[in-house]
């Protein structure tokens, strides 16, 4: 039987991290995964990242993922791939099941990082096929290449529903609607808005009744719930789709810290049965660890540090690093976590919050129809007033929410963009300084939400640029249409540039002409179809 | 149909060499390494096996491996997780009913 000083179940970020911590320090570490491909997650998202410049803020996760794999190969750890973890015994001796035999191991210490599994919503016909988990949808086209569909309805508003919804867009396919049992957007506004501008209704507090077809989906009838979850009878809808995706929470994957016998707690907060963990995630059993997603639902940023801390405090326990150099360690990665978990969202009661931690009232139509409305915009720090509009380029930050993020601020050089500190707090303008207009700001978003507005441009005419991130990317000289924020046509409009250098990682700065007057409401570039002409 | 041409953000994707095999009797063409189920998909079939009890359609639902609901028969073998399984050259793949190649 071989034996190492740390083993770790799940190549996901939260074990990668543990494995690159205790190896840094000096630790023989192997890392198991059930999957033909280490990275979790990761590898499947392709979308810039929230949090600041420490947590790997506005890098894409596919990007962080080949980071961690090279870092964990640089250290010298082994990473055993279709290697499924069968049980954990006692004296820390787990079996591991590849190609059909079972071998086993024996570990000085162990960090279970098995990360999560996806929820499921019974509805009838939810056996056929065409109805899939939002997971699939991600492994289908970002990893393969292949679109799960082509009109598509997401069950569920959280962040996956609108990110994969978002990534559906992209890889081609049409998002028919989203909708959601609750009455406001479960995730980030910012995600909301992306597909919102694109024309994506949104359909809160709707649930899917039925998905129709005899061996495939071939529609979907969704319908109003009232605020008992009863639905209202009269108000159902039919979607012509021939794919439901489902994207309705996950659950901590606790099935292994339960075999070994560690204490488990039913925490609704962190998404079901979690193992009982003190603050470096060690569970009830000494040295065995969890982190990640196992250990509550949360997000690669997190799992990346709750992974290091089970990392430095295996390290520590087997001498390699002292009491003292882990505390520092330890301390620096605690806060770190600590900054993520502010916010509206951070502890998960979001239903309740009416204002930011600003005191400026949240947008209602963004929590219910995935955009603000006219009225609504111009409350916000980062809405420059009709005086800043008349001054000639100024950019304008539609995020609205406390979200743990801050890369606007470290993109703009001049200094026009203010978080401040606590990276939850809402960006502001400060439009005493001059915007060069250099866009940095618009591709380091990651909610997409800021554009820049020149109002008077040429006679009648002003300038919005916009984050773009479809394909093909339009040319300089194309006529198309300008969306407004709940995506209808409000005019037409001519490309003036396309800015898109590799420090943009793929997303391109598109500025198009538009009415001045509708430079405030214009914010999407919608390309007319080939030989349509446009009046 | 459903095989991506242009990705903004990936741009391609890495493929093995294009293939022929076998589903049901009818040559199709599909990737040499990828999924089965990918294979499957872009040919645009949709129903993988038919269940045992009440003979119910199922397709892909989870593709990593977790849910079974992809199974079929592959080279006369049952039971086979096509979501996970490489595709190979002459591969002669067959809708499973209940654990048979045949209603
Ligand atoms: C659509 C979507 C968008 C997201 N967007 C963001 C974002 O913008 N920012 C962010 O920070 N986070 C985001 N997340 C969340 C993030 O991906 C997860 O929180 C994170 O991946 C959790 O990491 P983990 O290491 O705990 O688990 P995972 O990444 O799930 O990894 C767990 C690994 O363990 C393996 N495993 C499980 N059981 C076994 C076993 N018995 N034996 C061997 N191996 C096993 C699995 O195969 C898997 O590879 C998003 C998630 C989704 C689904
Ligand atoms: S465009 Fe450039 S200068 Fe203007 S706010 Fe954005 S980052 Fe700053
Ligand atoms: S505006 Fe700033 S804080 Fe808001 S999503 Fe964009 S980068 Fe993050
Ligand atoms: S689709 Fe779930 S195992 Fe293949």
């Amino acid at each position: 039987m071989e034996r190492f000083e740390l083993i770790v179940i799940g190549a996901g970020p939260a074990g990668l991290s543990a494995a690159i911590e205790a190896a840094s320090c000096g630790m023989s570490v192997i890392v198991f995964d059930e999957n033909t491909r280490p990275g979790g997650q990761l590898f499947k998202q392709i979308h810039k990242f929230f949090g600041s410049k420490e947590h790997k803020a506005k890098e894409r996760g596919f990007n962080i993922g080949k980071n961690l794999l090279n870092e964990a190969e640089e250290l010298g750890v082994r990473v055993e791939l279709d290697s499924t973890v069968m049980g954990i015994f006692r004296n820390k001796e787990i079996s591991v099941m590849k190609n059909d035999s079972v071998k086993h191991f024996k570990g000085n210490s162990i960090v279970i990082a098995t990360g999560a599994s996806e929820n499921m919503v019974p509805f009838k016909g939810w056996t056929l096929p065409g109805v899939i988990g939002a997971g699939a949808a991600q492994t289908m086209m970002n990893i393969h290449g292949i679109k799960p569909g082509n009109r598509v309805l997401m069950v569920g508003s959280g962040n996956v529903g609108l990110v994969v919804g978002y990534q559906l867009i992209q890889a081609g396919c049409i998002l028919e609607a989203i909708i959601d049992a609750a009455p406001r957007v479960g995730g980030y506004g910012v995600h909301a808005a992306k597909l919102a501008r694109i024309g994506v209704p949104f359909y809160m507090s709707h649930t899917i009744k039925l998905a129709q077809g005899i061996d495939r989906v071939e529609g979907a009838i969704i319908v109003e719930v009232d605020k008992s979850w009863k639905p209202v009878s009269g108000s159902e809808k039919t979607l012509e789709v021939d794919t439901i995706c489902i994207a309705v929470g996950l659950s901590p994957m606790s099935q292994l810290v339960r075999l070994a016998g560690c204490k488990t707690l039913d925490d609704p907060k962190k998404g079901g049965i979690v193992p009982l963990c003190n603050e470096y995630g060690e569970t009830s059993i000494s040295g065995i660890y969890a982190a990640g997603d196992v250990a509550g639902i949360e997000e690669a940023s997190s799992a990346m540090i709750q992974g290091k801390i089970a990392g430095a405090a295996a390290s520590k326990d087997q001498g390699y690093i002292s009491e003292d150099e882990f505390k520092a360690r330890q301390k620096k990665l605690e806060n770190s976590l600590l900054q993520l978990r502010e916010g509206m969202f951070g502890h998960k009661s979001t239903a309740q919050v009416t204002h930011t931690d600003e005191g400026y009232e949240l947008s209602h139509s963004l929590l219910k129809k995935g955009y603000i409305s006219d009225t609504e915009l111009s409350h916000y720090p980062g809405i420059p007033t009709e005086d800043d509009l008349k001054d000639g380029l100024v950019p304008v930050i539609e995020c609205t929410q406390n979200i743990p993020c801050n890369p606007c601020q470290d993109a703009c050089p001049k200094g026009c963009i203010k978080v401040g500190d606590n990276i939850t707090n809402l960006p502001s303008i400060e439009t005493s300084v001059k915007c060069s207009g250099c866009g940095m700001c618009v591709v380091s978003c990651s909610g997409q939400a800021i554009f820049l507005v020149k109002q008077n441009h040429s006679p009648g005419y002003g300038l919005v640029s916009l984050p773009y991130e479809f394909s093909p990317l339009p040319d300089v000289g194309d006529i198309g249409y300008a969306l407004d924020r709940l995506g209808n046509v409000v005019s037409k409009a001519e490309v003036i540039s396309i800015k898109k250098t590799p420090v943009m990682d793929e997303t391109a700065v598109l500025t198009m002409k538009v009415p001045s007057n509708l430079t405030m409401k214009a914010r999407f570039f919608k390309p007319a179809m080939k030989e349509e002409k446009i009046i | 149909m459903y095989r991506i041409k242009e990705h903004p953000i990936l741009k391609s994707f890495q493929k093995g060499r294009l293939v022929k095999f076998e589903f049901d009797g009818n040559v199709m063409e599909g990737f040499e390494g990828e999924p089965i189920s990918v294979a499957l998909k872009a040919n645009g079939v949709m129903v993988h096996r038919y269940t045992k009890k009440h003979s119910q359609p199922r397709g892909v639902f989870c593709s990593i491996g977790r849910c079974t609901d992809c199974v079929m028969i592959v080279d006369g073998q049952t039971n086979v997780r096509t979501c996970i399984t490489p595709l190979a050259e002459g591969m002669k793949i067959e809708t499973q009913y209940g654990v048979l190649n045949k209603r």
